[in-house]
Parts: C-alpha cells; sequence; structure tokens
C-alpha cells in the first residue's frame, strides 16, 4: 500500500479515562480520506473521551492513534493541534474574552508564521459562513448558539487538519441553525475534508456521513451504513440509544 | 491632602506592579505565587550588589531585572509545575510557593547577611512642584513606570497573537492546547513577565528601602493586598487600579489616623471591599450600587 492510500485517522486498541478508570476500552476505528464517518451512542457511552484522546487531551491513555501517515499517540495536545486533528468540542468552548476573528485566527496557531495561507483559511471560513463577516470585531459571548457553533466550527478549520472532530454540533440549536450547520458540514465533504462526527442525532449522522459506529458503555458494538438504516429502519439504531 | 494623595500614588504604583506580577502569574496558572514578594528582593540584592561592586547602575538594574526573571521561572519549573501536572486543581501550590518563598528569603539572608546594604540612588535629587505639594524625581519616575508597563502589558495581551493566546489559556487551558498552544511555555513566558514586573518594583522601591533579604514579605502582602481589592484575579490590569488606592488609602491613613496606621488599615480596607464587592473594585463584576442593593436585601 503507497503511503497515500493511509486513512485520514486510524485507532485501534484504545483505552482511556479519568483518574484510574477507563472510559473507554480497546476502540478501534477508521476513517478513510475524504470520508465522514458517524460515532453514535447514548449520553455517557464515552463518544467525547474519544475525540480528547485523540486530541491527547487525556493523560491516561494506551492504544494507537494514526493520523494520515503520523502515529500521533505520544504527541502532546499542542502538537496534535498542528495540522493532524482540530475539534469542534461539545459546549463549544469558545474563547469568549476574545472577538469571533481573533477565536478564528487562534485557530491558525500553528500557522502563524504564513500569512499568506492564514488569509485564505479566514476566507473560506467566511465563505462558508458569511454571516459571521458581520460580526468579525464582536465578542464570541455576544453570539447566538448558532453563531457561535459556527465560530467553533470555522476555529476547527483554520489549522487546516487531516481530520475533523465534531461534538455534537446540532446539539441545543434552532432548526435553522441545525440546518446551517448541516448544509456546512455537507459542503466540507465536498471540498474533501475527512471528517468524525459525534452525533446524537440518527437524522444528521446518515445524512452527512458514509460510514456510522455505535458505541455503548465505552465500546465499540455495531458499524452500519446509512444504507442499512434505510432498509432496515430506524429500528436497529434505536436500541442501543435507548 | 493633595500631597498625600500624591505621595500615596507614587507607593501605589508599586504595591500595583507586584499585584499585577501576581496576578499575571495568576491568570494563566491560576496559582499565587506567594514568592512574589521574595522575586522582587532578589532584584533589589542583586542591584545593589553589582552596583556596589562599582558597575554603572543601569548595568546592575538590568541584571537586577533579569535576576527576578530568572527566578520567577524557576519558582514555576520548580514549585509549581510539577504540583500542577500531579494535579491541576489541588491546592499543594500553597505550600510550594511559600517553601520557595522561604528558600529564597534564607539564601539571601545567608548570602548577603540580615543587615540593609545601599542601593544606588536614581533619578535623585530632582523634584517637582505640584500646587503646594512635591514629589521627588524617585516618586515620579514609579508612577511613570508603572503607567507604562500596565499600558504596555494591556496593550500586548489584547493587541498581539501571543497575548490573545494568554487570553485563551487564562479562559480555557485545555481549549488552548488543542487549537495549538503549548501551555507549559505560556505558563513560563507568564512567570518570566512577572518577575520583570516584581523586578521592576523592586528598582523602584530600593532606593527608599534599600536592600534587606527579609522586606520581600511586606511588599508581597501589599501586592496581594493590590491584586485583591482591585480584582486582578480576573484582570491583571484591575491590580494595577487597586495598588493605586491602596497606596493613597495606605497614605492617608498614616496621616490622618496616626503614624502606624498603615499596618492595619488597608487588611480592613481589603475586608469591607471584599464584602462589598467580592471579585474586587476593578473586575468586570466589579463595584455597582444596584448590585450591592441586591445583596443587602
Ligand atoms: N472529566 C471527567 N472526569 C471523570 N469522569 C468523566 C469526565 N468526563 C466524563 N467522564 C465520564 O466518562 C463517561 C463518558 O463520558 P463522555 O465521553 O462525555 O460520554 P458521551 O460524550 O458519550 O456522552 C461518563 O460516564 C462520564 O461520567
Ligand atoms: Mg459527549
Amino acid at each position: 500500500m503507497s503511503p497515500l492510500s493511509n486513512p485520514a485517522l486510524e485507532i485501534s486498541a484504545l483505552s482511556a479515562g479519568y483518574g484510574r478508570f477507563d472510559v473507554i476500552r480497546d476502540v478501534a476505528l477508521r476513517v478513510g480520506k475524504g470520508e465522514a464517518v458517524a460515532l453514535l451512542g447514548p449520553n455517557g457511552a464515552g463518544k467525547t473521551t474519544v475525540l480528547r484522546a485523540i486530541m491527547s487531551l487525556i493523560k491516561n491513555r494506551r492504544g494507537s492513534i494514526r493520523i494520515g501517515d503520523t502515529d500521533v499517540s505520544d504527541f502532546p495536545p499542542h502538537r496534535v493541534a498542528s495540522g493532524y486533528a482540530a475539534i469542534a468540542p461539545e459546549g463549544r468552548r469558545l474563547f469568549t474574552e476574545l472577538t469571533v476573528e481573533d477565536n478564528l485566527v487562534l485557530g491558525a496557531f500553528h500557522l502563524r508564521h504564513e500569512k499568506a495561507r492564514v488569509a485564505a483559511l479566514l476566507a473560506s471560513v467566511y465563505e462558508l459562513f458569511p454571516v459571521l463577516l458581520n460580526y468579525r470585531q464582536r465578542r464570541s459571548s455576544f453570539l447566538s448558539g448558532g453563531e457561535q457553533q459556527m465560530v467553533a466550527i470555522g476555529r476547527m478549520l483554520m489549522s487546516d487538519p487531516e481530520i475533523l472532530l465534531l461534538d455534537e454540533p446540532s446539539i441545543a440549536l434552532s432548526p435553522v441553525a441545525v440546518g446551517i450547520v448541516v448544509k456546512a458540514l455537507l459542503e466540507l465533504r465536498r471540498r474533501g475534508a475527512s471528517l468524525l462526527l459525534v452525533e446524537q442525532r440518527v437524522d444528521i449522522a446518515t445524512q452527512v456521513c458514509d460510514r456510522l459506529y455505535i458505541m455503548t458503555h465505552g465500546e465499540i458494538v455495531e458499524e452500519m451504513t446509512p444504507d442499512d438504516i434505510r432498509r432496515q429502519g430506524f429500528d436497529i439504531i434505536n436500541k442501543y440509544l435507548g | 491632602m493633595l500631597q498625600f494623595i500624591l505621595s500615596g500614588l507614587a507607593i501605589g504604583s508599586v504595591y500595583g506592579l507586584i499585584g499585577m506580577a501576581l496576578a499575571i502569574s495568576f491568570y494563566v496558572t491560576r496559582v499565587i505565587n506567594f514568592a512574589q514578594g521574595q522575586i522582587m528582593m532578589v532584584a533589589i540584592m542583586i542591584t545593589a550588589t553589582i552596583s556596589s561592586a562599582g558597575y554603572s547602575p543601569w548595568i546592575a538594574v538590568i541584571l537586577g531585572l533579569l535576576s527576578s526573571c530568572i527566578v520567577a521561572v524557576l519558582s514555576y519549573v520548580i514549585a509549581v509545575k510539577p504540583i500542577l501536572a500531579f494535579n491541576r486543581f489541588s491546592f499543594g501550590w500553597l505550600v510550594s510557593t511559600l517553601g520557595f518563598a522561604v528558600m529564597l528569603e534564607n539564601a539571601a539572608a545567608y548570602l548577603w547577611g540580615p543587615t540593609s546594604r545601599p542601593f544606588p540612588a536614581i533619578l535623585n535629587g530632582y523634584s517637582i512642584h505640584i500646587a503646594n505639594a512635591v514629589l521627588t524625581g524617585q516618586q515620579v519616575l514609579a508612577i511613570a513606570v508603572a503607567i507604562v508597563f500596565a499600558a504596555a502589558f494591556e496593550l500586548v495581551r489584547k493587541r498581539t497573537l501571543y497575548g490573545k493566546l494568554g487570553v485563551a489559556v487564562a479562559t480555557d487551558p485545555d481549549m488552548a492546547s488543542a487549537i495549538g498552544g503549548n501551555t507549559t511555555v505560556v505558563a513560563i513566558a507568564a512567570f518570566a513577565i512577572s518577575g520583570l514586573f516584581a523586578g521592576v518594583a523592586g528598582i523602584l522601591i530600593g532606593p527608599s528601602t534599600f536592600a534587606n533579604p527579609y522586606l520581600g514579605s511586606t511588599y508581597g502582602i501589599s501586592g496581594f493586598i493590590a491584586m485583591m481589592i482591585g480584582g486582578g484575579t480576573e484582570k491583571p490590569l484591575s491590580a494595577m487600579f487597586g495598588g493605586l488606592l491602596l497606596g493613597v488609602l495606605a497614605n492617608g491613613a498614616n496621616a490622618l489616623i496616626d503614624s502606624q496606621a498603615s499596618d492595619w488599615f488597608p487588611f480592613l480596607v481589603l475586608v469591607i471591599i471584599l464584602i462589598v464587592t467580592p471579585r474586587g473594585l476593578f473586575s468586570s463584576g466589579g463595584f455597582s450600587f444596584p448590585r450591592l442593593m441586591r445583596r443587602a436585601r
């Protein structure tokens, strides 16, 4: 196999947790280049923990994580964030004291010496979310939930990473805002991005993604495609989500 | 009246600089460095020693400031980082930074002996008259330097990418590392800057206190009060305003109550202010009359 055919993200035998307890055990998953994969599961299943482990934000972690050609298992978070992976986290976690544009520009921190590239990335984020152009100099805490989610997604895109990690981007948003987020995810796919999407809403996951993993109690218990769900109905998945 | 306000502002500038030193390191690490006063003392001792060895006072001052930056970074590496690495939410730093302070003080007393040494005079002999008040050149310098340093800090924090990264680390350290910030490097930078502020305070106060290994704790406490009444735990600049207020109040107490009043009066003020506005006077949740009325009910 040529290195070019390496998947965007390949996780094997990943265990991780807080303190001495493993929240996720023996997780294996793969996201191909240009592929979108959903990670579904009930609250507390460990989905957020998987994303935090990929970003190296959890210390207690075993197993291997490859992003593209690189094994990032032993990288500190700021190195993982330097073009390998980026996250739009649960709860958005914007830097609330800073403006919208400052949040975005900080997302490209590892590219700080490449001014032209940062400018191009910024332009592409504003192209994806034109409404943010009106709020460039506004404190990010003054935005609506949907707009804050756009900033969080934009900040993630600014580091131009190999894999995008999104943690429940649709949660607590109005239907209109959810529509904008879904449209943006589809547009990112069109641009060739690879993404791992944690979702509670099966309809969004099937609309955006090529494959779905189901996680319960810290383990991946099932893998399926949107076609499986269309053919067999939501019941095959709802029994896991409870 | 004008006289004690102006000289209060002068000493308050020094309190404010130490308060900002405490607040800057607290801002990014959530740790109060109880060795800050001793770090200031190191700058004073080194400056005094090099100057009395016959070098130009400017070289002595620069090396003094450099030494306080280095010692501040050491305090992070020795007394803060290992504790936070073990558990970010533990209070072990209370003991470790106090321990570092005791260590510095004893090392200095061992090296230089417990008696005071001369400190190079800076801007001695100048004085300016404002209405019926007189300020010495040193006092004017203290106020000017405090303004410049406080303004420069705010400018860097708000206008530069590295400053904004500092704000990001202060807001959410995990997320700051997830956008590529190296939180350890940011913390080291913050401690170096806080060492600089403490050192500058030392250079400004040195000509009046002379160089003594034991003067750290008094000024450390004044800086701490400045930070707390100003609200510097939220925003380092507020500590400067707290310091200026503290200086004027302490000076006023000395003039109007009795000459020892500045020993206890600031604590009384601190307690009252923290009751009225727990987050400090100049914080974003700072003093507002409606809030006070709501709390009273
Ligand atoms: N910071 C933490 N410290 C300790 N336990 C945690 C922490 N965060 C999450 N957990 C636990 O880990 C489990 C999985 O959480 P999480 O990954 O957030 O689940 P999900 O995102 O699927 O809802 C839960 O049981 C939760 O209680
Ligand atoms: Mg979650």
